[in-house]
């Protein structure tokens, strides 16, 4: 809904009456928040069965504070088709669940092409935190991507048993992508319960996850700058254009589930599109945070002696979290936790480990890892798009316009997504 | 005996399904996703809103030549509200926020995945149904409100619809170019200054405001005064309301905790009332002498 309401702003609407952020290209910027133009995607299934899975998972860390009292179960959702099929599991994006938009857009064209379609939450969206995770303290690539291995493990056995799976494959968005890498890597070690995990696509994946998160947050102070003083003049500014062009049309009509898009259709400037990304991210971490600080009794935020409750007021708390940044997080909650629990850890090592190439021999030595992304994606320098590059060995495809995972779910990258899960892909040709 | 019976055996239930039935797995079927026809819709969208845009702003630009915009003065950072909600009943909305995402999630949204199996022109007639009987109320609502334009409106409607619509199961007056824009006594109050008020959640229907809260207990009581085919007193009147609930949930995408967030609450408090106002400086405009946002374009 968001991209296509996005996608009807003519970009002639952009004014220059602020100054570019400089820290992204302003088309990769665009594209990042419109995504896909509907009319870009290939041609859809009429029809795509679907049924959301409840999960409750005995290893989820205890015991789960009180104000997730609606996540003690995990959802997915499963696309089921009528006879034997490959499973390919999607694992979604920074903070997400597993049914957006963007999953229901790879799902359809997945289904098409002949696959059953699991689709699961990313290990840092809360309802994964609260219902699956070991630790409650996301963020850690290889703790979060064995928490969603045992996941997806217990999901495919609790199957009906008139699903007949033929092959897993298994793909990922954005941070989700790194995760998919790293749990085919898990099950390829993996000799008594392996699923087993054929072939990996990261569409957009991170790098650096430590970097690529820094890189968002300095898109935030630049976009939208620090304390409540930001978010205040950014939603005055979008509040006012709202207000405005509802006076001015009677063609905007306020339901309630488009006032986010109908705020996004308002976007104009390099500045307000680098707002828009860097507060949905920081958005995602607020969540993040405020788990891992309830979890690891931290107290950043929360009284580790009286924990919020279900009806106390949480305001004050969102309101101090949106103003803090990553590093934040990491120092005051990931570091602490991890030192505690795992042994020999260092600061240096924790972000060691949050680097794709924890898992860089298997990228370059099986041939059955992909990856798909774009030239100007925001979370990659070059260095890191070379390393990609350099890792897989003709095994990603580089396009050269999209940011991030703006061109998710078009032609191109939908054939050439189908091609790689088939083992035909042949490398880029454009 | 019989009713004590009966009772405690639905109290149970409820009780039951509101536990949450904690079993480890399960898997529910939903309604088949439609990708070919959603994307269909968000390409035709597109294409109306370019369209709509480009008339705007032709309509804009002869409007700056012959007469003023009509709107007003645009708004200004001094007219943008406090990012802080009014609620003053926190406590009390969050217990029942939180009764309502149980609610829903134990009976409201299974009755609704059931509804949504039915064949697509039954539960069109159901929702043309029930959309006919809240026609009478924004009349008189309209009338309230000194719009007789769109009260005229909503009445031809409500005739054509029950006529030829036979007794509303089809929406004629639509394909007659006379679009739906109900109204209700929240309206009606907005319409006469009447401030939102504290942000309410309500058991059963959701986040409102004391206004809004206020003015859906005033409809209901307009349209069992009207009583049309007395569906609103005797036995019918305890049938139709579930039906009803359940059509208004299956088109309704909301769901909570969807964001498994616990800032949610929060969140949805903020962009309700945001829109609230958005909506009643719209209104105000209109109490200027400035264009009804419902009047038909151009009149």
């Amino acid at each position: 809904m968001l991209a296509a309401v996005l996608a009807l702003t003519p970009l002639s609407a952009a004014a220059a009456d602020e100054p570019l952020v400089g820290l992204a290209d302003p088309a990769a910027l665009r594209a990042t928040v419109y995504g896909t133009p509907p009319q870009d995607v290939p041609p859809l299934p009429a029809r795509v069965p679907l049924a959301e899975i409840n999960i409750a998972l005995p290893w989820a860390a205890k015991p789960r504070p009180a104000v997730f009292w609606f996540a003690s179960r995990l959802r997915a959702w499963f696309a089921e088709q009528p006879g034997p099929a490959p499973l390919a599991i999607i694992i979604s994006g920074t903070g997400s669940d597993g049914n957006t938009e963007k999953l229901s857009l790879l799902r359809a064209v997945l289904y098409q092409a002949g696959y059953h379609v699991l689709t699961v939450p990313s290990p840092t969206f809360p309802g994964f935190i609260a219902a699956a995770s070991t630790t409650g303290v996301a963020g850690d690539l290889q703790q979060d991507s064995h928490d969603m291995y045992l996941t997806v493990q217990a999901i495919l056995a609790h199957l009906p048993r008139r699903v007949h799976i033929t092959d897993i494959d298994i793909i990922g968005y954005s941070l989700g992508g790194a995760n998919a890498a790293v749990v085919k890597s898990i099950d390829a070690s993996e000799h008594r319960l392996r699923l087993p995990i054929h072939r990996a696509i990261m569409i957009n994946p991170p790098v650096n996850m430590f970097a690529s998160i820094n890189r968002l947050d300095k898109l935030f102070a630049l976009s939208i700058g620090t304390g409540d003083v930001g978010i205040e003049r950014l939603y005055q500014r979008i509040y006012l254009r709202l207000a405005n062009l509802y006076r001015a049309s009677d063609q905007i009509r306020l339901e309630d589930t488009d006032l986010l898009a109908a705020a996004a259709a308002v976007l104009r400037t390099d500045t307000d599109f680098a707002a828009a990304i860097s507060l949905t991210f920081r958005l995602a971490l607020v969540n993040v945070f405020f788990a891992g600080d309830l979890y690891a009794g931290t107290g950043v935020v929360t009284d580790p002696h009286h924990p919020p409750q279900p009806g106390d007021p949480t305001e004050a708390i969102e309101r101090r979290l949106r103003d803090l940044p990553f590093s934040a997080y990491f120092d005051q909650v990931f570091v602490p936790y991890y030192l505690a629990h795992r042994p020999g850890a260092s600061r240096d090592t924790l972000i060691a480990a949050s680097n794709l190439n924890i898992i860089g021999a298997a990228l370059r030595d099986d041939g059955d890892y992909y990856a798909q992304t774009n030239a100007d994606d925001l979370i990659l320098d070059q260095t890191e798009l070379n390393w990609l590059r350099s890792t897989l060995q003709g095994r990603v495809a580089v396009y050269a316009h999209g940011g991030h995972l703006g061109n998710l779910g078009d032609r191109q990258q939908v054939a050439d997504m189908l091609a790689m899960l088939a083992g035909s892909w042949k490398g880029q040709t454009q | 005996m019989r009713r004590v019976g009966s009772a405690g055996w639905l109290l149970g239930l409820c009780v039951l399904l509101l536990g949450g039935c904690a079993t480890g797995f399960s898997m529910r079927s939903l309604p088949a996703e439609t990708p070919a026809a959603d994307n269909a819709a968000a390409v035709q969208k597109q294409q109306q809103f370019m369209a709509d845009q480009a008339a705007a702003a032709a309509a804009a630009k002869s409007a700056a030549a012959t007469e003023p915009a009509g709107i007003g003065p645009p708004l200004t950072a001094a007219d943008v509200p406090s990012m802080q909600t009014y609620d003053p009943w926190e406590r009390m909305n969050r217990f029942t926020y939180r009764f309502d995402a149980r609610f829903d999630e134990a009976l409201f949204l299974p009755a609704a995945d059931t509804y949504r199996r039915l064949p697509s022109p039954v539960r069109a007639g159901v929702h043309h149904f029930f959309a006919n009987l809240v026609e009478p109320v924004s009349v008189v609502n309209y009338l309230v409100q000194l719009r007789p334009v769109p009260g005229v409106r909503s009445l031809g409607r409500f005739v054509i619809n029950s006529t030829l619509g036979i007794g509303g199961l089809f929406d004629v007056a639509t394909h007659l170019h006379i679009p739906s824009a109900p109204t209700g006594f929240g309206a009606t109050l907005a319409r006469w200054g009447v401030n939102p008020g504290p942000y309410l959640v309500l058991p059963l229907l959701g986040p409102s405001t004391l206004r809004e809260g206020g003015g859906f207990v005033a409809d209901y009581g307009i349209a069992y005064w009207i009583d049309i085919l007395h569906l609103y007193r005797g036995l019918v009147s305890w049938v139709l309301p579930p039906i009803d609930a359940v059509d208004v949930r299956a088109n309704t995408s909301f769901r909570y905790y969807s964001t498994d967030s616990p800032f949610e609450y929060d969140t949805v408090r903020f962009l309700y009332v945001r829109k609230t106002l958005i909506e009643d400086d719209r209104i105000r405009l209109w109490q200027r002498g400035a264009r009804d946002p419902q009047a038909p374009a151009g009149r």
